[in-house]
């Protein structure tokens, strides 16, 4: 048993690691960019007057502290003609600029002078420091103005690829200079962009796109999301990220809190609803199933089954909406809240346990209603199915030949044995609990995992999305696992050892 | 004698079909989907603004029918009238003769006069040719009610089921295709039944990776402008880049067959598809999938094709699970082992052979996966994720009456078409397993 346990747990590795490869893949290929909103969350959280440079270094903190100046992945294939060091190159606009120009022209080392050259003139740019007769020619604002419309033409040629562009832009630019005294300093250094962008062109070698090549990289984002940012196997020396392997999830990028923080606060409802309705679907569905197999084709049956069969096609979000119109409407049937799980006043803290019930109740009763149905009639079925098998066989015939009651056949005898697929049921619990149910939660508003999860998916908020995916997978397995172990408890027949 | 024979000779077809007949829940829902089926064909017919028929300032006209944009009608005083289809007020026309769709409303569109909810029995206003506000006149009641923009319910059921069918029928014809594939594959194959040289085997693989590169890699911005071109140029770039990856592929084929003759790399080798294709299940099983699915929907652009893709990207599992199953029983059965030893090529012997017998499990699957993937569908639009917001769908129905619960026809009568399709395709899956059961054969 122990050797198949531990078989089994090996067997986890490859699945999980395609299951967080998924995550990941679908994570970095999401739109919007992680860093503005972690920086503007902290703008709008005080600290008011936040200049540039400011917002840069914020930036860059919440960079290195997310991992994201690294690269995506353990290899790239890319072209010869790319450098492995894109990834360096922060700003998506010029990124794909500079892809785009790789593309095009194929000599990276060029195009890197190119780039730098226009750092140094948007450099130059900002240091631009008008004498005061020229400011009396010209007047601060017109001067204020030029310097703008450079900034914005050199931002404009760093994200630029077409050659009409670019070239158009540098000849306005020279010609500005040309004109404006002011401008005469870094006249010098458009002169010296030009030449680089000509440099480009003059020295092309295309053919290098055709050439692949692999980059490896040893210390990567998936690495360091998995791993952590220290000893991949000890952990010691991480700072910001202890690794997936070790508990540590993250943040979120749109609380900036801990993910492992927001999953402890969000599962215990999750739970509390799946194990309640799990618990009240048994029993609701075991005697009925037991019930309509003990007596098949009888009126119970078949009415039990068309109820059942009914309740299993109704789309639950369906269910939910006509529960809460039917008693939670505010125009004819008012009994039970329409949302939340406790009165909008709170709970007074000095209440005791009864009072905190007798608060709750209310708000618990739909949510676990339509928890519990959908639950239900699959259980049902199941149950109704396993038991009609077990009735065949000879020892309940057995059973009956030296006569026991109809009720100690069913209740003991096929019982215990109709347990077994019910079990399956049962190994849901664990992933459920951490995904609980997107639909049910958001109908009902309950601050569970499955509101939150698409709260994140509403809001990218894709650390959130992949450890909930990640974790998911990793409790299914282990629910899975689990059944199993229950199977071979529950009956001697089935045995995991090697001589099957 | 020759009778007898043919009497005694047991078909399992017609044996399984006697048996589906005899379900009478599954036959009944077979005329039910039927019927269904009409209804989302005909849709643009039954439920649409422009009259099927009008004859105005003389001139005769099939607007529901017509691709134009618009109509430029030259009147009897000389003036020129350009009617737009979709936005002109039909209603309001002083026509001489005119033939309305059964339901006089187009989905989602806006009826000023009946906006906020209006019931299916409350009073509804209309504006008549004389531009006088009128009591509803019987023929242009909103028979279902209307949703919060005064769109037409009934018009938006009819349209929905349009929808709802579509994505049941094309997520499940991908899911169908990928699974049968890899199931017949795995079930076929096994483990040591795929045989190949080591030479070809990596000449394959080193195939791939070149094709992936010069298909799909160097051409990276021509998809990406032509995504953003879209249309038609799209789908031609699409095809070229398939087509490079095809022909490189082809060609390192070709090149493996020659390096596996040389000493080494002709060494026999087995491919596990079996193992392979089962791990790969077996992933798919461990996956939170309404989440992944979720999670998609909500980066692509929302799109219905999106969704069908997805779904059914997300659902082949199970058929492929049964289909391996079956495979492993037929692979051993005597006429496979007759196509065999006749040198039949493999791929001839599942196709013509393996597949047609196959399937039969399969297709229980599919029928309860169509149930599920319309399910999943409304619960989407119904969540407002990977639908686009002005697709009337039964989900985003249900989703309107969720903000007025007085709205009880807006949840009532989506909710129950929802239902109504998903129980068809469950009885009909249930059916289905009922006949194609070896086991209860009488």
């Amino acid at each position: 048993m122990g050797k198949y346990i531990l078989k089994r747990i090996l067997f986890f590795i490859p699945t999980l690691i395609v299951i967080s490869l998924l995550a990941f893949i679908i994570s970095i290929n999401a739109p919007g960019d992680p860093l503005s909103r972690m920086v503007s969350a902290t703008e709008t959280s005080g600290e008011m007057g936040m200049n540039q440079t400011n917002t840069q270094n914020e930036e860059n903190r919440w960079r290195t502290k997310l991992g994201l100046d690294l690269p995506v992945f353990y290899f790239s294939l890319t072209t010869r003609a790319a450098p492995d060091t894109l990834y360096k190159i922060y700003d998506e606009n010029e990124k794909s600029a500079l892809k785009r120009l790789i593309i095009e022209h194929g000599n990276w080392p060029h195009i890197a002078a190119w780039h730098s050259a226009l750092k140094n003139l948007d450099k130059a740019i900002t240091g631009i420091s008008p004498d005061s007769t020229e400011i009396n020619i010209f007047g601060r604002n017109a001067i204020a103005d030029t310097i703008n419309k450079l900034k914005i033409n050199v931002n404009n040629l760093s994200s630029g690829y077409s050659d009409n562009l670019i070239k158009a832009i540098l000849h306005e630019m020279k010609q500005n200079a040309a004109q404006l005294p002011f401008l005469e300093d870094i006249k010098e250094d458009i002169e010296k962009a030009e030449l680089n962008y000509l440099a480009i062109l003059q020295n092309e070698s295309k053919y290098l796109n055709y050439i692949p090549s692999i980059n490896f990289y040893k210390y990567n984002q998936y690495h360091r999301w998995i791993f952590g940012d220290g000893n991949w196997l000890t952990g010691r020396g991480s700072k910001d990220c202890a690794g997936l392997i070790r508990g540590d999830f993250g943040y979120s990028y749109e609380t900036k809190l801990k993910v492992s923080d927001i999953i402890g606060e969000r599962m215990k409802w999750s739970l509390f609803f799946t194990i309640i309705s799990i618990f009240l679907a048994y029993l609701i569905s075991l005697p009925i199933g037991l019930k309509a197999a003990a007596k098949k084709n009888s009126l119970f049956d078949r009415t039990s089954s068309v109820v059942l069969f009914v309740l299993y096609s109704m789309p639950t979000f369906w269910v939910a909406t006509l529960l809460l119109m039917g008693f939670a409407n505010t125009e004819s049937l008012s009994i039970f809240p329409a949302s939340g799980i406790q009165p909008v006043t709170g709970i007074p803290e000095d209440a005791d346990f009864l009072e905190v019930i007798r608060l709750r109740l209310p708000y618990l009763i739909l949510p676990t209603i339509a928890y519990t149905y959908s639950q239900l009639a699959f259980l049902s079925r199941i149950t109704r199915v396993s038991a009609l098998e077990v009735i065949s066989q000879d020892y309940i015939r057995t059973a009956r030949a030296k006569g026991l009651s109809d009720g100690k056949v069913l209740y003991k005898h096929v019982f215990r044995n109709t347990l077994l697929p019910i079990i399956t049921v049962f190994s849901n619990v664990f992933p459920l609990a951490i995904s609980g149910s997107v639909i049910l939660e958001t109908i009902f508003t309950i601050p569970g995992m499955g509101q939150q999860i698409f709260h994140a998916i509403q809001t990218n908020d894709y650390p959130v999305i992949i450890d909930v995916f990640t974790l998911t997978g990793v409790l299914t397995l282990v629910g899975y696992l689990f059944a199993d172990i229950l199977y071979a408890i529950a009956d001697p027949r089935i045995s995991y050892s090697n001589n099957q | 004698m020759k009778k007898n024979n043919t009497q005694n000779e047991f078909s399992f077809r017609a044996h399984a079909r006697k048996q589906f007949r005899h379900n009478k829940p599954a036959y009944i829902s077979v005329y039910i989907l039927i019927f269904l089926a009409i209804i989302a064909i005909l849709a643009p017919l039954l439920a649409n603004q422009k009259p099927l028929y009008i004859k105005y300032e003389g001139q005769r006209y099939f607007p529901a029918f017509s691709f134009k944009n618009n109509y430029v009608i030259t009147k009897s005083d000389g003036s020129i009238e350009n009617i737009q289809l979709d936005i002109a007020d039909w209603k309001q026309m002083d026509h001489e003769k005119v033939i309305w769709a059964p339901v006089p409303y187009s989905p989602g569109k806006t009826d000023m006069l009946n906006t906020g909810y209006k019931g299916p029995g409350d009073a509804q206003l209309f504006k008549d040719k004389n531009g006088e506000i009128i009591e509803m006149p019987r023929r242009f009641r909103h028979i279902l009610g209307t949703g919060s923009l005064g769109d037409d319910l009934m018009a938006g059921l009819i349209h929905g089921a349009r929808i709802s069918l579509t994505i049941g029928f094309i997520s499940m014809t991908i899911a169908a295709i990928i699974g049968l594939l890899l199931g017949a594959i795995a079930g076929y194959f096994g483990d040591n039944r795929l045989v190949t040289t080591r030479g070809k085997f990596w000449a394959v693989v080193i195939g791939i990776f070149v094709g992936w590169f010069y298909a799909f890699q160097t051409r990276s911005y021509i998809l990406q402008d032509a995504i953003n071109a879209s249309g038609f140029n799209l789908l031609f770039q699409l095809f070229l880049s398939l087509l490079i990856f095809v022909v490189i592929i082809i060609i390192f084929i070709l090149l493996g067959k020659l390096v596996g003759k040389l000493p080494i790399l002709n060494k026999r080798m087995f491919i596990p598809a079996d193992t392979l294709i089962s791990r790969t299940i077996e992933i798919f099983y461990a996956m939170p999938t309404f989440i992944l699915i979720l999670t998609i929907a909500a980066i692509a652009r929302p799109s219905i094709t999106n969704l069908m893709v997805i779904i059914g990207l997300t659902s082949w599992t199970g058929i492929a699970r049964l289909t391996r199953a079956e495979f492993l029983r037929i692979r051993n059965l005597e006429y496979i082992q007759a196509a065999r030893s006749l040198g039949l090529s493999e791929l001839n012997i599942i196709v013509k052979h393996a597949l047609p017998n196959g399937m039969a499990p399969a297709l229980v699957s599919i029928a309860f996966g169509i149930a599920s993937a319309i399910l999943i569908e409304s619960s989407l639009s119904f969540l407002g994720i990977g639908v686009p917001s002005d697709l009337v769908t039964w989900g985003s129905l249900v989703s309107d009456g969720r903000d007025k619960f007085s709205a009880w026809w807006l949840v009532l009568f989506p909710g129950l078409a929802i239902f109504i399709t998903v129980t068809v395709y469950n009885l009909i899956g249930e059916g289905l397993r009922d006949a194609l059961d070896p086991k209860q054969k009488k």
